[in-house]
């Protein structure tokens, strides 16, 4: 039979679709029977379809470091990643034990710290981690919840086998990418989506409003939710209003805020109304000025002091950033193991530390052979691809790397699960991963998909769409009948 | 509504309509000229007032030497270090809109950041060295769409409001500046050879009120008549009190009328201008001097402009300073930029 996928080459990675060429895994049935049957120029007017409705809806981000056209759509490929439901269900459980576990973390090194007083977590690690918040010691937030919204990352590696990458829990963004990729899909295959058991993903505005709503304080019955932005220049701020929108609240930056009386007031044209929890999407750093960096204009004066004296309630909260240090991801499972003398459903990648002599040692002897990333960088910044790097980028990250080894960690390059994706006529496959959205409210709930980012040039492994990657819709099935 | 957020669809509309008068005035002057016979030989007796008009005086003695219709032509069109030239008002208009994206609707967005990327493309560029005429009916076009989608997409709440307060307040504003360019003029009326017609028709033509006066006034162009037309007259909609009349519906929308002693600020001061305007008749505005008056109306306006300003914005205490250039004043790009988003 004539199909699309003929020609697809699955080479010698772990294909998302297919385990041998032309055989195409039993979940991904329904697509080579549909997609497969179209031609690639009927394929094509589809891609250009879906295209469209990204340009005239403005589905940007913005590009650092680029004066001239900051604005950029970002690329999406049609073709959707499937995820059986007995897959998804361990996924899930994973992801839910990692968050709690997080959090039961977070709670202690800001109250106890029982788990470096036990010698599991060195005490130098935490308070060296610079996104470690020593104010915050001893302050009691709401429920005792310190990651709401958690974008953790995943990847598969030559066997299939899921593995976390990172932890994202300070402001893990990409969630309006999620939505709108299936907006996109259900404007293009409608008719493959109502075929096949699809898990939805729309109801995730309803769900954060609904996680942030349960940190207000107890005494409000309906509270004022914001979200807090940087601004128009930021690069997720498309985002920012796509989820203010989905969840019908405003849209705030830090110069409509002001404190009074320890509480938190937006400044409306009518006069000033309280605030009661704000999902704010402006690092630590820019928070207040009063007590994190004096010269920050995005932040509110004294909006610390009202989260503390508890009138105002944050996502996330102060201080998240030390979970998911680079660093400190490594010992994860140890954590798991500590609080809820489980083991790990979603394994680590192997992770060298820097401040490890030891290990810091085997990381400059095999810089050719391993990734190299900064512990508190992000989006794709600051890191070492070993295999495509040159020899004078390894020699200038050997010297940064003892300068400053906490600061750095490496890992194994993995050789991530490929996905095939539309190259113009036909199908070639690209390295993936994927991001699904964890909430923290009354209750864990995990977004049924998530954001599958792909590494668009031909054989890399960066998926960030800082760096060239797109992303592609993440279908999660109710069943695998 | 953010305060923040009704500055910004204020000041959007605000742009826009300045960029709009802005056009037609442009236009306006070159028609004149062509009709201008031996007048036209001296063309800085017809540039130098425009530049008076929009207040570019000193910026653009900074640039140029002489007053010539191709410079200042170019200079209120499309030079970027004019802050005021119809391609940096386009451009606050969008960066305002850019800032309520979620407030407006997508078509009025669609319209506002289409003109921007027109005024900053080649084609706009030749289109006014070609083609001036053309280029401003572009740009008044897409005025009129900008206010055509307003009025069909805009809920009638308060972001409806504080729109029509900043069209109608700029509309207001540049009115009277188009009436003063011709304070210095003669009213008498030919064969009288102090008489100058064509400036007064070109006044009307600047206003967009050319037709609409030929069919209210049969006493041909008297220039007493036409000031009457574009000041107490509030029939035709750019005309000063038709203005003032829709800023205070919007006004009154927004705040209540109130009783005295708990009336708003801006309430009380257009309720003022309001009726000094309804009230007065030709022969005092002659009297007191044409220039004169529209001194004081425009004082006035600035007034109005500053209380509202202060009503619905800066309030409080700890406020930033947002004034005419708010935009200009935005978060430094830098720090923005700075925010990981993971």
């Amino acid at each position: 039979m004539s199909s699309l996928f003929n020609d697809y080459q699955p080479g010698s990675f772990f294909d998302e679709m297919f385990s041998a060429p032309d055989s195409a895994r039993s979940h991904y049935a329904g697509i080579t029977g549909s997609i497969g049957t179209l031609s690639p120029a009927e394929y094509a007017a589809r891609q250009r379809t879906a295209d469209t409705v990204f340009l005239r809806q403005g589905v940007t981000f913005t590009v650092y470091g680029d004066d001239q056209g900051t604005e950029r759509i970002f690329p999406f490929d049609l073709m959707p990643r499937i995820i059986p439901h007995k897959e998804w269900e361990r996924v899930e459980s994973g992801l839910i034990q990692r968050i709690t576990a997080l959090n039961l973390f977070l709670n202690d090194v800001y109250h106890e710290q029982k788990i470096i007083t036990d010698g599991i977590v060195p005490r130098e690690l935490v308070e060296s981690a610079s996104h470690f918040r020593p104010e915050f010691k001893g302050v009691k937030v709401p429920h005792g919840i310190y990651i709401h919204i958690c974008g953790t990352d995943l990847v598969r590696d030559g066997k299939g086998e899921y593995f976390v990458l990172e932890d994202n829990g300070r402001c893990p963004s990409g969630a309006s990418y999620m939505l709108e990729n299936r907006n996109a899909m259900k404007r293009t295959f409608p008719g493959l989506l109502q075929s096949l058991p699809v898990r939805p993903v729309d109801a995730y505005g309803s769900m954060l409003r609904e996680t942030l709503a349960h940190l207000a304080p107890l005494s409000v019955i309906d509270p004022n939710i914001v979200v807090l932005t940087p601004g128009v220049f930021n690069s997720a701020y498309f985002e920012h209003c796509y989820l203010a929108k989905q969840m019908g609240v405003p849209i705030v930056e830090g110069r409509d805020l002001v404190l009074k009386n320890d509480r938190i007031f937006m400044r409306t044209a009518k006069g000033l109304q309280q605030v009661h929890v704000i999902y704010r999407r402006i690092d630590d750093d820019f928070l207040d000025p009063l007590v994190f960096r004096k010269d920050s204009l995005l932040g509110v004066p004294g909006l610390v002091k009202a989260y503390q004296s508890g009138h105002v309630a944050l996502a996330n909260s102060i201080g998240t950033g030390v979970a998911d240090d680079k660093a400190v991801y490594a010992l994860v499972p140890k954590m798991i193991k500590y609080y809820l003398d489980q083991d790990p459903i979603l394994p680590n990648v192997t992770t060298y530390l820097g401040v490890d002599p030891k290990e810091c040692e085997y990381i400059l002897a095999n810089l050719p052979n391993l990734v190299v990333k900064a512990v508190n960088e992000s989006g794709g910044y600051g890191m070492l691809m070993g295999p495509h790097s040159t020899k004078e980028e390894q020699t200038e990250f050997a010297e940064r790397i003892r300068a400053n080894p906490r600061n750095y960690i490496a890992q194994p390059v993995l050789q991530l699960s490929r996905h095939p994706v539309f190259q113009g006529d036909h199908f070639e496959g690209r390295h993936i991963d994927l991001r699904p959205y964890v909430l923290y409210g009354d209750r864990i709930q995990v977004v049924p998909g998530g954001l599958t980012r792909v590494a668009l040039k031909k054989g890399s492994l960066v998926v960030n769409s800082s760096q060239g990657g797109g992303s592609k819709d993440t279908w999660v099935l109710w069943d695998d009948e | 509504m953010l305060s923040r957020v009704a500055d910004s669809i204020y000041w959007m509309a605000r742009y826009m309509e300045r960029a709009e008068n802005l056009s037609r005035l442009l236009l306006s002057t070159q028609d004149l000229l062509l009709d201008a016979g031996e007048e036209a030989a001296d063309e800085s007796q017809f540039w130098g007032p425009i530049l008076m008009t929009t207040g570019d005086e000193e910026r653009y003695d900074k640039v140029h030497t002489t007053i010539e219709g191709e410079l200042v032509a170019l200079f209120l069109a499309l030079r970027t270090d004019n802050p005021n030239s119809i391609l940096n008002c386009v451009r606050a208009a969008r960066e305002n809109a850019r800032t309520v994206r979620d407030q407006i609707s997508d078509e009025l967005w669609e319209c506002i950041n289409g003109l921007r990327l027109f005024l900053e493309s080649p084609e706009a560029a030749a289109l006014h060295q070609n083609q001036r005429a053309a280029f401003y009916e572009k740009v008044l076009v897409a005025s009129y769409q900008f206010q055509g989608i307003a009025a069909s997409t805009t809920p009638r709440d308060e972001s409806w409001h504080f729109l029509r307060l900043g069209l109608c307040l700029e509309r207001a504003d540049k009115t009277t500046r188009l009436i003063d360019t011709c304070s210095a003029i003669s009213l008498d009326m030919p064969p009288n050879p102090l008489a100058r017609p064509l400036r007064w028709a070109a006044l009307l033509r600047s206003s967009s009120a050319w037709h609409a006066f030929q069919a209210y006034s049969s006493n041909k162009l008297n220039p007493v008549d036409i000031v009457e037309y574009l000041l107490p007259n509030d029939t035709f909609p750019r005309s000063f009190a038709w203005c003032i009349e829709a800023m205070h519906t919007a006004l009154i929308a927004l705040c209540g009328n109130g009783r005295l002693e708990e009336m708003k600020v801006p309430v009380r001061l257009l309720g003022r201008l309001r009726a000094d305007i309804a009230y007065i008749t030709m022969d005092e505005v002659l009297k007191e001097g044409l220039h004169e008056f529209i001194d004081r109306l425009q004082s006035k306006l600035n007034d109005i402009g500053a209380s509202i300003l202060q009503t619905f914005v800066l309030y409080g205490d700890s406020a930033p300073v947002i004034g005419e250039a708010s935009f200009l004043a935005y978060h430094p790009k830098v720090e923005a930029n700075m925010q990981i988003q993971q």
